[in-house]
This record gives C-alpha cells, sequence and structure tokens, in this order.
C-alpha cells in the first residue's frame, strides 16, 4: 500500500477544488453577465430609455437579443461579450432618461421663475 | 546548505522571456479609430470638473475598462475584441457624462426652487403692500368724505345762523317800524291835541311862530295881576307846555301910548313878569319862559279911540319850535 504523506493530500484536495470551481463556471460563463444585462435593460426600459434614447434603449435590445442567441448556440463568449455591451447601452439609456427628466424639472422651474418675475414687474409698474 | 546553480536548464526560460518582452516593446501598438476616439472622450470627461465631481465612481469604472482595451490594444488582441472593449468603455464615458449632466440639473432645481420661494415671497409681500396701500387710500378717502361732511353740515350750520340773524334783524326792523309808526301816530296825537288846545288859546300862526296874544280884558286896569279868567288862559297855556316839555315861550309885554313911556315901559315888564310867575307856580320852571317888556311900542291898533287903545294893551306870547328856539323882536 503506498504511503501519502500528509501535505501531499492537502495539496491535491485544493487543486481539486480550484479546478471543479474553474469548470462549473466555465461550464454558462456569460448566464449571470446575461441576466445582469436584462435587469439593466428592463430598468432602462422603464425609466423611459425608449422615449429620452431610442438609439441606446434599440441597441441594447437588439445586443441582448443576440446575447440569448449565443446563450442558445452555446456561443458563451460571443454571449458575454454581447452582454458587457447591452449593459453598457442600457445604463447610458437609463441615464440619459434620467438626466433629460431632471433637465425637464429644472427647466419648469426656471420658466416658473420667469414668469413670475414678469408678473411682479407688471405688478409694480 | 544546498546553494542555487545557474544552468542552462534554468537560462532558456528567462532568456525567452526577455526576447518576447523587447519583442513586444519593439512593435508599433495595435489601434483602432474606435479606440482612438474613446480616449479622447475619457480625457475630456476627466478635464469636466462637473464629471470629476458628480459622477466619480462612474468615472473611474469607464477608465477601467478603457484600460481593458488599452490592455488588449497592447497585446495584439484582434481588433474586433479591441473595438467591443473600447465601445463599452465609451459608453461608460458617456454614462459617466450623463449622470453628471443629471445631478447638474437637479442642483440647479434645487437653486431654482430656493429662488421660485424668493420670488413668491416677493409676490406675496407685493401683495401685501398693494392690499395696505388700498386700505389706506379707502381711509384717507373715507376721512376726506368725513371732511366734506362736516363741512357741509358747518356750512349748513351757518346758513342757518345767517337765517335766523336775518329774521331777527327783520323782526327788530318790524319793531322798529311799529316803534315809528307809533311814535309818529303819538306826534301826529299831540300835533293835533296841540293844535286843538291852541286853538281853544287862539294862537295866531306869524312868520316867527305861533302868538298867543292875552288881551287887556285878562288884567285888573292898570295893573300887573291875571284876572280870574287871564288865569285860567295862563293855566291852559301851563297844560300845553307840561305836555311839550321841548317846547319855550318868550312873554312879551305891550301898552298903549297913555301915560309916560317910563310907567308903559314898566306896565308891561311887570305883565309879561305876572304871566311868567303865574307859569312858575304851575310847574314850569323859568329857564323855559323868557320875558321882555316894549312899553308903547309895536302897537297892533291906533291910539285914536279907546277900543283900538285896548287892543294895544296886550302880552303876547310865542311858542317857541320844537327844538325850543324862539325868535327875538
Amino acid at each position: 500500500m503506498t504511503n501519502y504523506s500528509k501535505p501531499w493530500m492537502m495539496l491535491l484536495g485544493s487543486a481539486a477544488i480550484v479546478l471543479s470551481a474553474g469548470c462549473s463556471s466555465l461550464k454558462t460563463p456569460a448566464t449571470v453577465d446575461v441576466a445582469v444585462s436584462k435587469a439593466a435593460v428592463d430598468n432602462a426600459r422603464d425609466a423611459g430609455g425608449a422615449e429620452f434614447a431610442p438609439a441606446e434603449m434599440n441597441a441594447a435590445r437588439e445586443k441582448m437579443a443576440l446575447a440569448n442567441k449565443a446563450m442558445a448556440d452555446k456561443d458563451y463568449k460571443l454571449a458575454l461579450n454581447l452582454a458587457n455591451q447591452a449593459q453598457a447601452d442600457a445604463k447610458l439609456a437609463q441615464a440619459k432618461a434620467n438626466s433629460a427628466k431632471a433637465q425637464a424639472v429644472a427647466n419648469t422651474l426656471q420658466e416658473d421663475i420667469r414668469v413670475m418675475r414678469e408678473e411682479l414687474d407688471r405688478a409694480n409698474k | 546548505m544546498k546553494q542555487f546553480q545557474l544552468t542552462s536548464a534554468h537560462l532558456t526560460p528567462i532568456l525567452l522571456a526577455v526576447a518576447a518582452l523587447v519583442s513586444a516593446c519593439s512593435s508599433v501598438p495595435t489601434t483602432t479609430s474606435l479606440l482612438d476616439q474613446t480616449r479622447s472622450d475619457y480625457r475630456m470627461a476627466q478635464a469636466n470638473p462637473a464629471v470629476v465631481n458628480y459622477a466619480p465612481v462612474e468615472l473611474n469604472q469607464a477608465g477601467v475598462a478603457l484600460e481593458q482595451a488599452n490592455a488588449a490594444a497592447s497585446q495584439n488582441d484582434s481588433l474586433e475584441k479591441i473595438d467591443q472593449l473600447a465601445y463599452v468603455a465609451r459608453q461608460k464615458i458617456a454614462l459617466s457624462q450623463e449622470i453628471a449632466r443629471k445631478k447638474v440639473a437637479e442642483a440647479d432645481a434645487a437653486t431654482a426652487t430656493k429662488e421660485r420661494s424668493l420670488v413668491q415671497l416677493d409676490q406675496r409681500t407685493n401683495e401685501a403692500n398693494k392690499a395696505k396701500a388700498s386700505a389706506e387710500q379707502s381711509k384717507a378717502e373715507a376721512q376726506v368724505a368725513q371732511g366734506q361732511a362736516a363741512d357741509a353740515q358747518r356750512n349748513a350750520a351757518d346758513a342757518q345762523r345767517n337765517a335766523d340773524e336775518a329774521r331777527r334783524s327783520a323782526d327788530e326792523a318790524r319793531r322798529k317800524t311799529e316803534a315809528a309808526q307809533v311814535t309818529a301816530q303819538q306826534t301826529q296825537v299831540r300835533n293835533a291835541q296841540l293844535e286843538a288846545q291852541l286853538a281853544e288859546l287862539a294862537a295866531k300862526k306869524t312868520e316867527r311862530g305861533l302868538i298867543i296874544t292875552l288881551g287887556d280884558v285878562l288884567f285888573g286896569t292898570g295893573l300887573a295881576r291875571l284876572s280870574p279868567d287871564g288865569v285860567r288862559t295862563v293855566q291852559k297855556l301851563a297844560d300845553v307846555l307840561q305836555q311839550n316839555p321841548q317846547r319855550r315861550v318868550l312873554v312879551e309885554g305891550f301898552t298903549d301910548s297913555t301915560g309916560t313911556t317910563a310907567h308903559n315901559q314898566d306896565l308891561s315888564e311887570r305883565r309879561a313878569g305876572a304871566v311868567q310867575t303865574a307859569l312858575q307856580d304851575m310847574g314850569i320852571t323859568r329857564d323855559r319862559v323868557s320875558m321882555r317888556g316894549y312899553g308903547e311900542s309895536y302897537p297892533v291898533a291906533s291910539n285914536d279911540s279907546t277900543q283900538d287903545r285896548q287892543l294895544n294893551r296886550r302880552v303876547e306870547i310865542l311858542l317857541s319850535d320844537d327844538t325850543g328856539r324862539t325868535v327875538q323882536r
């Protein structure tokens, strides 16, 4: 019976754990990224991305569709790339929608102030 | 102790690595137009204080993404991979700028909200001031109206006073007129009485005034004493003088030419004096009765017959006018 020393056994076990972990992530490497990107696209849509940033919104949707197709084709590398791009597009679309809305609020306030000043000037004449 | 020895087996991989590094350095780094554009975008974002202040995390993430693209380029990865990474980096840069824009807009909105509150305050203040001014004007107008009403009242009171005064004046004038009428009537009555009484005394109207003549028969012959008839006549004259206190009399004595002039002068004076004394006894003060004797002067008839001489023996009493004046001969 071969007698293995204890340190060698530990080294083997560690390697097995690392390898198995690496293998499990390699099985569906883009699943999490695709899910996160899909959530980002949904958020952008809810924030009004289609209205305020139609180009980014369309790009995000098209890339999401392609990423899903790549997932189905088990081309995980392509799926990951497309998902990352779609996520960047979606986040930009959401940010554009939010900044446009904030700008609209600020503009409305400025317009209010302008009208009020006019009234004040008229009243003081 | 075992010493590390440099052998060819060790040397070979080191030399290979050095060669690889040298070749990598010497080769021109790969790039794409998208990557260049992305780098330019990143520099702009870094130079934008709003992005640096408001989106530091996103800018940092964009920087990490750009580094990945740069690394891919320096490792001579495929252009497709470089562009993919550059695209993601570029979108992240745009994201950081967009977030900064949103924050700026929010800050603007916050400032504008404060400003709007101030303008609203101005409006309220303005409205309040106007309301106050309007109220003060109404008050002033009310005061003016009050003042006018008071003036009108005063004027009405003045008019009333004037009317009262006019009425009083009219009343007084009427009273005066009535009094004057009464006085005139009284005067008329008195004059009428006087005339009636003087007619009884057989007064004559002459240029000098009314003259009452007491004939010789009213005296004792050659005497300066009044007969009872004479006293009655003088009494009537005294009554007239009592009723007309403003009138005076001048008593003048005359004789005929019989006897001495001195005797006649004396007799005329004594007869006039008798009348004066009689009047005094009847309550007519001496100062109202003047007296003169003219003797045989101023005869009213010739001294040829007894009858004519009797006419010359007389006492004439001249009645003064209303002011008490008599005219001397």
